[in-house]
This record gives C-alpha cells, structure tokens and sequence, in this order.
C-alpha cells in the first residue's frame, strides 16, 4: 500500500451526489458535467500515477462566470473543489477525493489582449505555456517560465504552483512574470488583483496567490509579463566523467560573475533513455551539463570562451556547442522530454528538492550512497544553476513493496536537502507527495500562520485542502470548517 | 503506469502487447497538448492520456465496452501525433487497434450505426463498388439537406462534383522503365483513391518510370486492409492485407521487388505495420518482407534522387502534412526537400502537426469534430497565401478540398509536372496559373 | 554603526530588541495588552504622524550578516543590518542587490541609516526594476515575529522554492504591518562589469515614451530608461564589448534623435541621482510615487503639469515621480488607472499615503492583516487601516 494517507470521503456527501451533479449540470452545460464513473475514471490522477481517486463529478466550464457559477453551487452545498489545470502535476495536485468536484479550466483557451507597448499579454488560464509563447511568435516576445511540460501545461497550473523551468535562472520564475490575476474565490465571488502596473501600491496578494496550489482561489484569467527574444541562444554541452566534478563546474561558473540563461544537469542513465527519444547526440559519460548563453553571435561566443576557461580547470570529457538551430533544437527537446523519457526505463519516483548550488555535488553524492542503500537506481536531471534537483527514483509499480521503498528512499533524499539549506520542493509544488515532510522544514508555528492565511480566502477549508498541509496539522480547520 | 493483468490475461498476446504499452505510460500528458481531439473538445477522454486510461481499465477488468468509452474510442482520429509527442515511446497505435478490435467484438452498435459501417467496410475498400456507389449518390446529392443524419449528410457532400472512369494503369500489369532500369517496384494502387482520383497513380507510374523503375502493378493487389482494421473489423482487414502479402510475396519470389511504393500515406502506415498485425500468423515472415520494403512514394523519390526537375512554374506551395505521413511513419522533411528541389516554394501552416479530420472514415462518421478541424486546417492554410496545396494523402486532398477554393494536387503531381509530366489537372483548369 | 538616533528618538519610548526572542516577547506582550507600535528600521521612511502609537520599534539592534555565500547567490541578513554594509560586503565579490534599491534620505530630509529590513518591508526598487525586478521579486526568505508574537519563518535561502505559501511576498511591501521582519535572504547578482548610457535632450514626454518603447522591444536588456526635465535616458549593462555593441544598435533603432553617450561613472552617478529622485529633493511640497501603464503615462504628465509642479519617469513610463501643492484627491483623479503613493506628505495629511483598493481586494487586506495581527498593534493608521 502507498504510505500517503488520504481522508475517508464524507458521506454526507456522498449521499447527495446527484443533488450536486444536478445543481452543477443547472448552472453549467450538461456536456461540461462529467459523472459517470467510467468517464470521471480518467480524471483520477495526474501525472503522479501511483494515487488515484476518481472524483464525485468533473466540471469543464467554458468561461470565468462558469467557473464562478460551479463554486458557488459547491460551497453551498459544501463540497470540497479540486482545481485542475493540464494534470501535469508531478506532486499529486490534482489528485481528486472521492467527495470532491473537479473543476477543470482546459477549455478557458482564449488569447485575451497581446500589449508588446506596455510589454504584458493577458489570457485566459486554461492556455498552455507553450502556447503563449506561440502567439507572440510574430511580435518578438515571449513568455520566459519555461517548465519541462511547457507543451501541456496550462497558465493556472503554473500559477497555482509557481513554475520554474530551465531558463529562470535568468529570467525567474513564475511569481516574477506574473502581472495580474482574475481569480474565483471559494465563495463563488470573482476578484482581480493586479493588471499592467508595476506594484499596487498595496499589499502583495498576487504574490502569496502564486504558488498557492490551488488553495485559495481559482486563477481564470491572467496578466503575463512578456520579453522581447533574444538575438541567438546557443547551447554547450559540458561532458563529466564524476557527477561531483559537473557540480564543481556548475558552482564555479556561477561565482565567475557570468550568467548563463540556463544550467541544466543530466546523468548518464537519464542520457540513455532521453538520446533514444530526440537523438541529440549528448556526450557519453557519467554527468553532462546543458548551459546556455544569449546574444548576439559575439556576445555568445565571449560568453562561451569565458565558461569553457572555467570549465577546462576541471578537464571535462567533452566541451562542444551546438552546431546550429536543429541540434540545438533536439537538445533542448531532450532535456524537457527527459522526465516523459524516463518511462522507457521503467517507472519512478520525480523529486523535486532543491539545494543551495555550493552543495550540489555533496548531495549528490550522497544520493548515490542512498541508491546503494535501498536498491534502487535513481537518475538525476535537473536545474543545477539554482540547485533545483529532480531525482528520479527508478522502480517497479507492479512488483509489491517497491513503490514504498522508493518513497521511503524519497523522503530521505528531500530530509537530506533540508539539512543542507534547501528546500522540500523548488517548482512541483508540495502536493501530497511532501505533504507530510512539511513539518521537517516548518515548525507549528511556521505551518499555522499559513494554514490561517488559506481560512482568509477559503473559511470552509474546501479548497484542495487534503494537500500541502500535514493531514493531522490542518485537522483542526477542515474540522472547523462547516460541511453542508 | 502500473497494471493489473492477471496471468491469464497476460496470455493472450493482444493483451500482453497492450501490457507492455500501458507499463510504458508514465501518464505525464504530454499527448494531450497534440491531440487534435482535445484540441476541439478541450475534455481529458478525449486525449490520448485519457483514451489510455479507459481502454487500460476496460481490458483489465474484461468490462463489456460502455457507450461512453466506445464514444472517446471512436472519436480518436488515429492521427498518431501523440506518438510524435510522447517521449516515452508510448506506442498507442497498436494499444488504439486493439481497443477497437475489442469493441467490434464485445459491444453491439445501435442498428443504424452498425449499418453504416457495414456499409462502409463493404464499399470503401472495392474501387468498382465505390464509384457505382459514387455515381448513385451524385444522383441524389442534391436533396442532401432533407437527409436527418449528419454522417449520411457527410457522406453526400464528399462526393466529388468530377467522378473519373476508371483508369487502366491501375489493372494488374508493369511499365518499363524510361532509360537504364535501377530498381523494379511494385505500385500499390489502393482501393478509394482508384475511384476518388486516377491522376495520383498515373502520375506515380510516370514519375517512377522517369526515375529508372519497372513498375508493376501485381495481380491480385487491393486494399491494404486499413480502412476497415481502423474499424476494428480485423477479419476483414486482416484478409485484405493477407491477399496484399501473397500478391506481393509472388512478385518478390518471381522476378524479385525492390520496393513496395505507396502514395497513399494512410496506407503506407498500415503496410509498414504488416509485421506487427500478423506477428502470431504463419504469414508473419512474408508479412515482415513485404513491411520492410513498404516505401512512401516521397521516401522513393528521395532515395534516387530527383532529376531534371526544371518543368514546373515556380509556385507557391503549401505542403499539408498528412498525419499518416508525419506521425504514423514519420516522414517530415522528404516531401517537401523534393518539392523545394523542384523549385516551388514551399510554406507550411501554423500547427502542423494537427490532423485536418479526415483520417479514413472519420469525416464520415465524426462530421462534427471532422468538419471543425477542417474549418481549422483550411484557415492555417489559406493564412499561407499559397497558389496550390500539396498533400500526400488522398483523405486529406479531399478534405482540404471541400472547403477551399485553392487547388489541392498530390506532392506526386506536382514532381511529375516539375519533371516533364503534364500540369496537374487542378492547376491547368486555373487559367491564372497557367504561363 | 551610524544609526540615527534623532528620528528614533522624536517618537516617545523607542524600543530596540536585541535579538529575536526578546522581539517576540515584547510583541507578544504588547499583543496581550493591544498597544500599538511604530515599527522601524533605522527610521529612513517613517512619515511623521502616519501611525499612532505608544512606542516606536526598531530593529537597528538586530544586525549583522548571517550567511553570504558568493557562489550560491545569497546572502541572510539581519533585518537591521545597514544597507550600505550589504551592498559593501557584495562590491567586494563583485556582485550586488540587482534591484538597485533607492535611498529615500535625500528626498525625505531623513538623516537615519537605511536597513536591509526596512527596504524589504517598504519593497524599494529602483531603476534597474524593468529588467531585473523589484525587492520582492529577490526576496529568497524570511524570519519575523508576528502580531501574536510568534516567531515565523518562511521560504529558505534558495532560488526555487515553492514549500508552502509564499508568505515573504506579503511582508515585502507590507510597511510593517504584518509583522516585524528579523532576517532576510536575499537573491545577489553578478554586478555588471561595466554600463553606458544614451542621453537623448530635448524631447517631450510622449517622445521618451516612443524612444522607451521602441527601447524595452530590443533584446539589449535596457537596464535604466527614465525621463527627466526633456532628456530621456537609457542604460545600458555588461562587459565592455557587449555595452559597445548595444549602445551601437540602439543608436541605430533611434537614428532620427540627437544621442551623446555617458560612460562608466559618469552613467553611474546620472542612475545614481534618478534613482535617488535627487532632482525633486529640493521641493517643499508633497513627492508621489505613481505607478501607471507605461503608454499611460505622457497622458498622466500632461494631467498632472495642470495641477502644477514638477513630473519625471522611470521604469520606462512605469513610474511617475511627482511633487506640487495639489490635494490628493486632484492628484489621484489626475492619475486615472494609475496608483499614487504618497511618499512625503508635506501639507497633505497622513492618512493619504496609499491608494483606496477596490472592495473586494480590501477586505481580503483587512482580513489578511487580522490574521497577522489579531490586536492592530502593527503600524496602525498604515495603509488604509
């Protein structure tokens, strides 16, 4: 058995599932109410496939005041609101309970307002990342948050957990380029915080909205800051022969005073299964490190001199650029399709601790000694330029007891990287996955206050409230909370 | 993905190929930002991921097939873009076949429904049924708008305004080659497109010859069996493509093949997969030779090397991928390498990728999904400002077709012309075009 | 430690906590007995009379680097540690606080020393915001004792980091009234080799909003675009040979205006003195801070030269400086879209300083800040309290 425990469903509301799904199908389309059991089957799980729970029913509204319409028949009548964008979540933050509506907001798709003058572009939250990016093709920007499921991602699921990617070591992360929100509350009600301004002047609610895992309110619109493309980006490819020796590397070339847009790290068992995907050619050896640099052509190959001069104290296996567009193409595509990749290899665990860089290759060292300990091979991928790590613990879901070992073996790896400085989580968002090592980072207090600040948006606690907090610690304000 | 088959279920070797598939899934969703349907509909089981996750369950549990999962089952086009997408190899393809299978087998349609696509799997796939068939309903395709079904009203409007006679090429026989013969090759001629469009074969038989190939035409040569295999109506398909096998397999043990050449791509796609569905067959070695020498016409083309290309206006083309192409055999940049090197000039639309709705008999049993990505697919590219639109695929010519009034030729015709063939048909009746 | 004592000492029982505990045992008691408190840093922004309270807090005592690890690009600091000693730690590893924060002193007439704390708590940003963000956007993690007097942490030392709710963004730019900061972790930057910057004169408002937009579209990373007095200004960062190469292309992009180039330290201190706003320090009248769409704002200089004073921009049309005589309401409804902040209230009263919000988005404030601090003791009368 898993070892993430979930609350018992209520069944006062699951007494009522049809008066719901009929005050649901009144207020939305009956094509936008899912709730047959064959079909809400598929809706049990994100990409965090080893916790599945198929939900009470599944909303698609088709605009704000459907989303609107929807929360304020469950928060009447009580029943727990599962935000789901893409389903990409790698931490279970779309994981449903079999008492919750799935609000789902894919069909939110519209490019509302493109402004390159005042440099922001506003949509519609059920776009994807890539997509966005897209429709500025032809006017010269783009949106910088890059995560590695860029492709399938939506807008709401980068905000709720505050997405980084490859390329914010430059460029930052999502709470840095978001702008503006329109957002649901729990109440129904609909708000806007922020729009094309710099500041508000007041408190900071967008920032504490960002990355809240769907905690406090449903984002179904947003104000995105846009950047105008760079002149050229050319990708190295760094060859290691000890992954202790690319962590060096990657801490070295960031005390140089350069800064590169993107230092990505990938191992030699991640390389094998990634090259069989997009045949990019990556160096043969134990650790390889992506980096990038931006600019026009001289501005590029003074960067490159400058890092390889860095890079040759610690005599790689290989230094190379890319050679043009294409394989600078298939690099890249590599590195977002490794997590995907990986399942060429078998299933597995995506962790996603984040350490300072200056103790990179110690930890990575010591995951190692972990690997050994528990039998399991881990791969290790990941932003090394901001000590973001992604170890993915290999492992058989069909054979009994694996799936515990790894998480066990999991849990270890993220105590690890908050003993060093780090953190639990750098871009996946707690979940369910590190719910409970929470309070390894937190204290009571630290915990409380946050659990406070949800009841200011959300007073019934029906808000994906199974997640991030520590079952036993949030027991009090679920509790609290009225149940229809 | 984990699953849970048991030993017995396991046995059953569709089933053990589907196991493998689904344990190679790691759900990431991925498929989902490419999948036309998802596009559209904007729901997960209309995605590939979601797709998986019902056909996953319904074979684990031997579930008789729901209405609502026969429902997401049929609307997949089958455009295999999510094989492009997923990086983890998930090979849906042979996991979507046998779902479908599975359904033919364990679930009644309602009346109407199996009639229609008894219908279709008994003309479609037989040229001189088809184009009787074609004939009669030009008859009555004017009192269209008081038929009640959209999929019969579909069918009516696909009928073509001009319905050629059958061609002689496309009888059992060979061509020579022009000059010093290189390769001999069989052509194989397909079933609709005979009835559709007898312009794209004679052009293939010119270009081929042009090219230093012996043509032939085997005896006995028909459908690959792929209209009615994505049906699910395997018995069916599977005697076609058999009869494809032996026919050619005589060729190649006689006066011996170098290539099975297709211009169809959608069929290409299935004769490349031979191999797979006779795989528990005593056929299965002849099934792997003839896969194996299986070639796109574009592929073809490549391989030799285009010659003399100077005949053609320089035009601008916009090269419309078919998904059989691009996605099921992964062919991408051949078509349009050649039809650059033939100097037109070719621009591709925005979202590639996505299928245009014809995909086999889709448009006719999905017209509503079917006729929005075709609203799509000619929006993106008439946005090109193109002179002619070029495909390799016959579905996807007479999709694409239906709704623009800029000509839509095979890439074939196009090369031939460009080689010393006639203009194609649809160019010389725009005098504009002409010199 | 060159901390101002006249600013602290002007308000009645200045209280400096020596270190966190003792912090918290004080604002847990002033909780029990709801006593307000003024809180400060080294008191270099305190608007006499915005806040009624008993005592005045400062955190001036709780000072000193914790951490600088150059290679990781962070640094922790006690809340009261003196800007300068950061930035002076930073210079000498070649790096810096990208935000460029300002110094308020010259045009508040404040003598104090600015902390790191204070700068969080009131998110200063400077010229270099359109490129590299503001304070709030390098804030890395928190420590401060809320209004029960618990002592809270959050967020960490790392770059990524999406553990819980963000609770560092609403403390940046929160004034004090959430909770009184007791450490920092900040995100440090290489500093730029060297910069260059285009001065081009005579041009009107409309025409340097034309010339920052053009600007901003480029991939040269303009790191300073501000308006002052009918000269625009851009900047321009990096090493020697890439500051060349942009300055070249944008002279290019702007070929029709008259364009000198100011380099290395001369380029610093013109940034230096925008930064500062030095060019309105000499006003005796109220200064506004407004933030507006940057296309906004030639319409909001034109509508701000009819109520009389002195304008200038920054942050490429993003930020309006402003200082005359008009009463607030004139200056707000001068603004339209945009958010005035009144930075030194002059003759205007106190209770002006931040704009209204809209209903719903002030209720969740108030809630926000009961939740914080249940008995009002923080900073009462701040920002729309």
């Amino acid at each position: 058995m898993p070892t993430i425990a979930m609350p018992e469903p209520d069944l006062g509301i699951l007494a009522r599932a049809s008066q719901i799904i009929e005050r649901l199908t009144a207020v939305v389309s009956a094509e936008a109410v899912i709730s047959d059991p064959q079909e809400t089957r598929a809706y049990e799980c994100d990409a965090l496939a080893a916790y599945r729970c198929p939900p009470l029913a599944v909303v698609l509204p088709r605009n704000t005041e459907e989303v609107s319409a929807a929360m304020k028949v469950c928060h009447e009548m009580g029943v727990p609101v599962i935000p789901r964008g893409a389903g990409t979540s790698l931490a279970g933050g779309a994981l449903p309970t079999a008492d919750s509506v799935v609000i789902g907001i894919m069909r939110l798709r519209d490019i509302l307002e493109i402004d390159t003058a005042n440099r922001f572009v506003r949509v519609q939250t059920g776009v994807t990342n890539l997509s966005v990016s897209a429709e500025l093709e032809a006017s010269g920007f783009f949106y910088a948050p890059d995560p590695s499921s860029q492709l399938a991602c939506t807008i709401a699921g980068n905000i709720a957990m505050n997405s980084g990617g490859a390329h914010c070591l430059k460029y930052g992360v999502t709470t840095n380029n978001l702008m503006g929100l329109r957002m649901v509350m729990a109440s129904g009600e609909v708000v806007d915080l922020g729009g094309p301004l710099l500041g508000s002047g007041g408190l900071d609610i967008l920032g504490v909205l960002c990355g809240s895992e769907g905690q406090l309110g449903i984002v179904t619109e947003a104000t995105l800051r846009i950047l105008p493309k760079p002149e050229g980006a050319r990708p190295i490819l760094i060859g290691f022969d000890s992954a202790e020796t690319a962590g060096e590397c990657v801490a070295r070339i960031i005390r140089s005073g350069l800064l590169p847009v993107a230092i990505e790290y990938m191992d030699d068992v991640c390389l094998r299964a990634v090259d069989a995907f997009a045949n990019a050619g990556y160096p043969k050896c134990a650790a390889v490190l992506i980096v990038e640099v931006e600019g026009s052509e001289d501005e590029v190959l003074y960067q490159i001199e400058r890092i390889r001069q860095v890079a040759e104290e610690l005599k790689p296996v290989e230094f190379r650029t890319s050679r043009n567009a294409d394989e600078s193409l298939a690099i890249w595509k590599g590195r977002k399709s490794a997590f995907g990749a990986m399942g060429r290899l078998g299933d597995y665990l995506c962790l996603d601790g984040t350490v300072p860089v200056s103790k990179l290759p110690s930890t990575l060292k010591r995951i190692g000694e972990l690997s050994k300990d528990y039998g399991l091979e881990v791969a290790n991928v990941f932003h090394a330029g901001d000590g973001n790590m992604h170890p993915l613990i290999l492992f058989n879901a069909n054979a009994p007891g694996e799936l515990e070992r790894a998480e066990a073996f999991g849990a270890d790896i993220l105590r690890l990287c908050v003993d060093v400085g780090g953190c639990l989580t750098g871009e996946h968002g707690v979940g369910i996955e590190k719910r409970d090592l929470m309070t390894k980072q937190y204290s009571a207090d630290d915990l409380a206050i946050q659990m406070e600040i949800k009841s200011v948006f959300d007073p019934d606690w029906l808000l994906n409230s199974t997640k991030v907090f520590p079952l036993e610690a949030s027991k009090p304000y679920r509790d609290k909370a009225v149940r229809g | 993905m984990q699953t849970k088959f048991s030993e017995a279920q396991l046995a059953d070797p569709a089933t053990k190929r589907s196991n493998e598939i689904l344990r190679s899934c790691v759900h990431c969703g991925f498929c989902t930002a490419t999948c036309p349907t998802y596009k559209v509909l904007g729901d997960e089981l209309d995605s590939p991921r979601g797709r998986i996750y019902l056909i996953k369950d319904m074979l684990e549990n031997n579930r008789k097939p729901d209405e609502k999962t026969v429902m997401h089952i049929d609307r997949c086009l089958s455009c295999l873009s999510c094989m492009t997408t997923c990086p983890s190899g998930v090979h849906y393809m042979h996991l979507v076949d046998h779902a479908r299978a599975y359904i033919e087998r364990n679930y009644k349609r309602r009346w109407d429904e199996r009639a229609l696509r008894w219908l279709l799997s008994k003309i479609l796939p037989y040229p001189d049924r088809f184009r009787f068939a074609l004939l009669g309903a030009k008859l009555v395709r004017s009192f269209r708008k008081f038929v009640p079904d959209a999929r019969l009203r579909a069918m009516l409007e696909m009928v073509p305004d001009r319905i050629p006679p059958a061609s002689r090429n496309d009888r059992p026989q060979w061509f020579l080659a022009e000059g010093q013969r290189i390769k001999r090759v069989a052509l194989l001629t397909g079933c609709a497109q005979r009835a559709l469009n007898t312009d794209i074969n004679d052009a293939t038989i010119r270009l081929l010859r042009r090219h230093g190939c012996e043509v032939v035409i085997p005896e006995g040569i028909g459908c690959c069996g792929a209209l009615t295999h994505h049906m699910g109506k395997t018995d069916d398909s599977h005697a076609m493509a058999a009869a494809n096998i032996r026919a050619i397999v005589a060729e190649l043990d006689g006066k011996g093949l170098d290539a099975v050449v297709i211009n169809t791509s959608g069929c290409g796609t299935t004769v490349k997969d031979y191999a797979h569905m006779f795989r528990n067959d005593p056929l299965a070695a002849n099934a792997g030779r003839v896969a194996a020498l299986a070639k796109d016409i574009s592929e073809m083309i490549a391989d030799i090397g285009l010659r003399d290309a100077s005949h053609a206006e320089p035009l601008r083309v916009a090269y419309h991928a078919a998904c059989s192409l691009q996605h099921g055999q992964q062919i991408r940049s051949a078509p349009k390498d050649l039809l650059k090197a033939a100097g037109f000039q070719v621009v591709e639309p925005r979202d590639s990728h996505i299928c245009c709705g014809s995909a086999g008999t889709y448009n006719l049993l999905q017209p509503a999904v079917s006729a929005e990505l075709k609203t799509r697919k000619v929006a993106t590219l008439e946005a090109t400002q193109p002179q002619v639109i070029s495909a390799g695929n016959i579905g996807c010519m007479m999709q694409i077709g239906s709704a623009t009034g800029i000509p839509v030729v095979h890439t074939v015709e196009l090369l031939d012309w460009a080689t010393g063939g006639p203009m194609p048909q649809p160019l010389a009746e725009k005098p504009e075009l002409s010199v | 430690m060159s901390i101002d004592e006249s600013a602290i000492k002007a308000l009645p029982y200045p209280v400096s906590p020596a270190d966190e505990a003792e912090l918290a045992a004080f604002v847990g008691e002033s909780h029990a007995r709801a006593t307000p408190m003024c809180i400060a840093g080294g008191g270099t922004r305190v608007q006499p009379g915005s806040v009624e309270a008993e005592h005045m807090v400062t955190t001036r005592n709780m000072s000193g680097i914790v951490t600088y690890e150059p290679g990781a690009l962070t640094l922790i600091a006690r809340a009261g540690t003196p800007l300068q000693e950061v930035e002076d730690v930073l210079a000498e590893e070649g790096q810096t606080l990208a935000f460029e924060p300002m110094d308020h002193r010259e045009i508040l007439g404040s003598i104090g020393t600015p902390t790191v704390g204070g700068m969080v708590s009131a998110n200063v940003s400077g010229p270099r915001r359109i490129q590299a963000g503001a304070c709030r956007d390098h804030l890395l993690g928190v420590r401060f004792v809320d209004g029960r007097g618990r002592t809270i942490k959050n967020g960490g030392r790392v770059m990524k980091n999406v553990t819980g709710l963000d609770l560092g963004k609403l403390l940046c730019g929160s004034y004090g009234t959430l909770g009184v900061l007791t450490e920092v972790a900040l995100k440090t930057l290489p500093l730029a080799e060297t910069e260059k910057s285009l001065r081009i004169a005579g041009v009107t408002p409309r025409e340097a909003l034309e010339v920052f937009v053009a600007a901003l579209a480029t991939s040269f990373e303009v790191s300073g675009a501000a308006f002052h007095a009918g000269t625009a200004w851009l900047r321009v960062e990096g090493f020697e040979a890439q500051v060349d190469y942009r300055v070249g292309r944008l002279k290019e992009l702007l070929f029709d205006r008259e364009i000198d180039v100011v380099a290395h330290a001369a380029s610093r201190s013109v940034w230096r003195d925008l930064r500062n706003v030095k060019h309105l320090a000499a006003s005796e009248h109220a200064i506004w801070r407004i933030l507006v769409k940057p296309t906004d704002a030639p319409d909001v200089m034109e509508a701000l030269d009819q109520l009389g004073g002195e304008a200038s921009v920054d942050w490429g049309g993003g930020l309006v400086w402003f200082s005359g005589a008009a009463p607030s309401v004139a200056v707000r409804r001068a603004v339209g879209a945009g958010r005035a902040i009144l930075l030194r209230c002059g003759s205007l009263p106190a209770a002006d300083l931040f704009p209204a919000e809209n209903s719903a988005v002030a209720q969740i404030s108030a809630a926000l800040r009961k939740t914080f601090d249940p008995a009002g003791i923080f900073n009462p009368g701040l920002m729309g309290n």
